[in-house]
């Protein structure tokens, strides 16, 4: 790992941490905060319920001490007349649905009327019984002894209606000193109910304690008026857990405590009933009033462990994703530093120093290459040898670097093969076998190649699929006769034709390739050939040329982008002091049918050279005796060959060079034929050669160091 | 090129019209060959129409001529130009051929 990728998956370890951290705190903050709310929300609502019972049984206690207060002046006055007394009980009985029955006990006389409700019907009895003797009870003495109202603890009546049941009593004086108590007895049977159907929290229940700690209401309806709450502490054992709940229940005060019941932590809130001296509690399970948030805060749990696997899952990608990113903006950058090499190779190899030849006077010429972003595979190349001016410029179609390699090896192919041959036709023949061998990626190149002989002006040409080259003269400029050829590397063994044209003194050759005329402008309008001619003029030195010709371009390209490469090669032929030289070439493949051709260049050359007819027929056969000898001996026999013949006329002499990459074979060592034999002794061959000798003035020949028989025949003119 | 062969009794003649050069010159020998068989007879190579020859024309000359020595027949060489004499003389045939001019 190098360390910009460290560098980023550090980054995405503390992205993982800052949203752990902040998502833990964010939930943190949320749980607490909604275990207030619901914390709040369970006070409020246990509060609330205990207030609005509270409310209910003081309601009650009103009604009935209302009633009762209402009454008691009535009692005080029949205080002497026991018998109406049953009357005042029985209408308070009737008058008052909560109290269920009445009586008033008097202290001094045994004597205690009791009306009581059963069913729709009021009846009447006494409590003075032998068996209950009423004078020794809780509800006699305590309001005697405090000289007030006073609310029974609640008892189970067993006599009347098996009904939970409290008593008011009041103590009763009238003016004659007669003592007793007036009661009205309340059925708890509703406070039980009402109590059961108190439900806060689903599993949250309410308890009513006596003042003594009685359970006078409870869901366990088998503990009600049975036990106390320290008689829960021993029966469940739990005694810590019911201490508490006593303590708090019987400290005559309101709040909330916190309790272990039934091993689970639950909530007391816990109100007390003053005026009656009992206490009213609610028990919730905290696990009920937190369940909502602790379940929402399990989810939140999973999901945020959901969520950081998942960040963490897409910070792993992004990480691996990057290193990738790194590792291909890496190469690109390494490409696009090798496409510059490339590009710097290829501008290295083609000449860039202009003028190229200050000493010479006899040509002037100008080369750009406009370079297109990506590395082309335009190419041109010159040089001087034997005062003979060796020039190409090509086209390789594709671009980028496969391009620009095969644009390398085309040039070095036209500088080994030109360093050897004179003639552009067997340059670009010798180019195209090698292309077309090595050519498994179908890549091709167009070229224009030319020998310009400076002395003369001689321009020999051969064409493989690229633009003609404009001449500029002094008459209209117009394309140069070519013929078209293939491209090279498209067919091995394909045959170029040469061609020859002679410039004149001023006249320019100027050649490009399409990046030129397919210059593009924004509205993709193409430069054009028209456009190019107009901007040729013959008037102008070949960098004036150039430079015109490119600022046409880019005046009209304008803000375009260039999508080719766009080369120019302009070459003017200066020489004033042509010498009387001619030159005239022919190529022939070793196929002794190609004589006939042989014959029309011998034509073609004497006629040049205004030879006469008989001159004219020697020469043809002088010539015909060392080109067929070549043609049927110096290959192997089926194998393609060529012989090139170069005639170079002049005032006084004619010359014929005649080369061939066949065997070694010098002609001039045969032995001489003795023409002086007779008939029978004469042999049939070896004629070729002596007519060879006597036509011609002059005949040598020499093997090249490159493997080339070069047979050199003149013939002085008179 | 173009070889007319014209047989009389004694005469076998061959009308060579055009360039006998080296891309012609297997056909001419084929064209030829009734003459070198016959060769025991007099033999008349017209070159009245005969622009040019070379050295393989020479050749097939040389070769009817030494058929016709060692069959005892003889070989005329009818109206030759004097481009092609000019080869003959060059090449000593106006010394092997008998010349003649109709």
């Amino acid at each position: 790992m190098d360390k910009a990728t460290r560098r980023t998956a550090n980054g995405g370890l503390l992205i993982v941490i800052v949203a752990i951290v902040a998502l833990e705190a964010t939930s943190l903050l949320q749980y607490n905060f909604t275990h207030r709310v619901l914390e709040g929300e369970a006070n409020r609502r246990a509060e609330g319920q205990l207030k609005a019972t509270e409310l209910q049984i003081l309601n009650v206690m009103d009604q009935v001490e209302t009633a009762v207060r209402n009454s008691v002046w009535s009692v005080e006055q029949q205080l002497g007349k026991p018998d109406s007394l049953l009357a005042i009980t029985t209408r308070l009985v009737a008058a008052n649905p909560v109290i269920c029955g009445s009586t008033v006990a008097l202290k001094d006389k045994n004597l205690a009327p009791y009306s009581y409700q059963e069913g729709n019907v009021i009846l009447t009895s006494s409590l003075a019984t032998e068996e209950y003797d009423y004078k020794n009870q809780e509800w006699f003495l305590s309001p005697i002894g405090l000289g007030s109202g006073y609310w029974s603890e609640p008892y189970f009546d067993e006599g009347g209606g098996n009904m939970l049941m409290t008593t008011y009593s009041v103590p009763v004086k009238d003016k004659r000193g007669n003592v007793a108590v007036f009661t009205a007895d309340v059925s708890l049977d509703w406070l039980a109910e009402m109590m059961d159907n108190v439900k806060v929290y689903p599993s949250s229940f309410s308890m009513l304690v006596s003042r003594e700690g009685r359970i006078m209401a409870c869901p366990a309806e088998t503990l009600v008026m049975n036990h106390t709450i320290e008689d829960l502490a021993h029966l469940t054992g739990d005694a810590e857990s019911f201490e508490g709940i006593n303590r708090a229940l019987l400290s005559g005060e309101s709040g909330r405590a916190s309790v272990n019941l039934e091993g689970k932590s639950q909530y007391l809130f816990f109100d007390s009933v003053d005026r009656a001296g009992w206490a009213m509690s609610i028990v919730i399970p905290e696990d009920e009033v937190y369940g909502e948030v602790n379940r929402i805060g399990r989810m939140v749990l999973v999901m945020q462990l959901l969520s950081i696997a998942l960040l963490i899952i897409i910070l792993f990608f992004m990480i691996r994703n990057q290193r990738k990113m790194q590792a291909i903006e890496q190469n690109k950058s390494r490409m696009e530093g090798e496409l510059q090499v490339a590009r710097g190779i290829q501008m290295s190899m083609i000449p860039k120093i202009f003028p190229p030849y200050p000493e010479r006077g006899d040509v002037d010429m100008y080369a750009a290459v406009v370079p297109a972003k990506e590395v082309g595979g335009d190419l041109y190349d010159f040089y001087i040898r034997e005062e003979k001016l060796f020039f190409c410029i090509g086209d390789v179609s594709g671009k980028g670097v496969p391009a620009s390699l095969v644009m390398a090896v085309t040039r070095s192919l036209f500088r080994t093969v030109s360093a050897h041959e004179k003639s552009p036709q067997r340059i670009v023949t010798s180019i195209n076998n090698s292309m077309a061998d090595m050519n498994e990626t179908n890549m091709f190149v167009t070229m224009f190649c030319g020998v310009l002989d400076l002395k003369t002006g001689h321009l020999r040409y051969c064409n493989a699929g690229h633009n003609a080259p404009i001449l500029v003269g002094k008459g209209d400029n117009a394309e140069l006769h070519v013929v078209p050829n293939l491209p090279l590397g498209v067919l091995a063994e394909m045959s170029f034709t040469e061609q020859e044209a002679d410039l004149e003194c001023g006249t320019g050759l100027f050649m490009y390739t399409d990046g030129l005329t397919e210059a593009e402008s924004a509205t993709h309008e193409l430069f054009g050939e028209e456009r190019m001619l107009k901007a040729l003029d013959a008037k102008l030195s070949s960098e004036q040329q150039i430079q015109a010709m490119t600022g046409a371009v880019k005046a009209f390209v304008k803000e375009a982008d260039q999508s080719d490469d766009l080369t120019m090669l302009y070459i003017r032929f200066m020489n004033n002091h042509v010498s009387e030289e001619t030159e005239r070439h022919l190529i022939l493949h070793n196929d002794i049918q190609q004589i006939p051709q042989l014959a029309e260049f011998v034509e073609a050359v004497a006629d040049v050279a205004k030879l006469d007819v008989a001159l004219t027929m020697s020469i043809n056969l002088a010539l015909e005796e060392a080109v067929s000898n070549v043609i049927m001996y110096a290959y192997p026999t089926g194998s393609d060959g060529l012989v090139d013949i170069e005639a170079i006329i002049r005032k006084d002499s004619l010359q014929f060079i005649v080369s061939d990459n066949g065997k070694p074979f010098d002609p001039t060592a045969a032995p001489e034929a003795d023409i002086s034999l007779d008939v029978a002794d004469r042999p049939i061959g070896g004629l070729g050669i002596f007519l060879v000798r006597n036509i011609m003035d002059e005949v040598t020949y020499t093997r090249s160091d490159d493997g080339k028989n070069i047979l050199t025949m003149t013939k002085k003119l008179a | 090129m173009e070889v007319k062969i014209i047989e009389n009794e004694n005469v076998m003649t061959a009308q060579l019209i055009g360039r006998l050069d080296t891309s012609v010159s297997q056909e001419v020998a084929t064209a030829l060959q009734p003459l070198i068989d016959k060769a025991d007879k007099t033999l008349v190579l017209d070159c009245k129409g005969l622009e040019y020859i070379s050295s393989s024309g020479l050749r097939i000359f040389l070769t009817v001529r030494k058929a016709a020595a060692a069959k005892g027949g003889k070989v005329i060489v009818r109206d030759i130009n004097n481009e092609i004499r000019q080869v003959f003389m060059m090449t000593g045939f106006l010394n092997l051929f008998e010349i003649q001019e109709s």
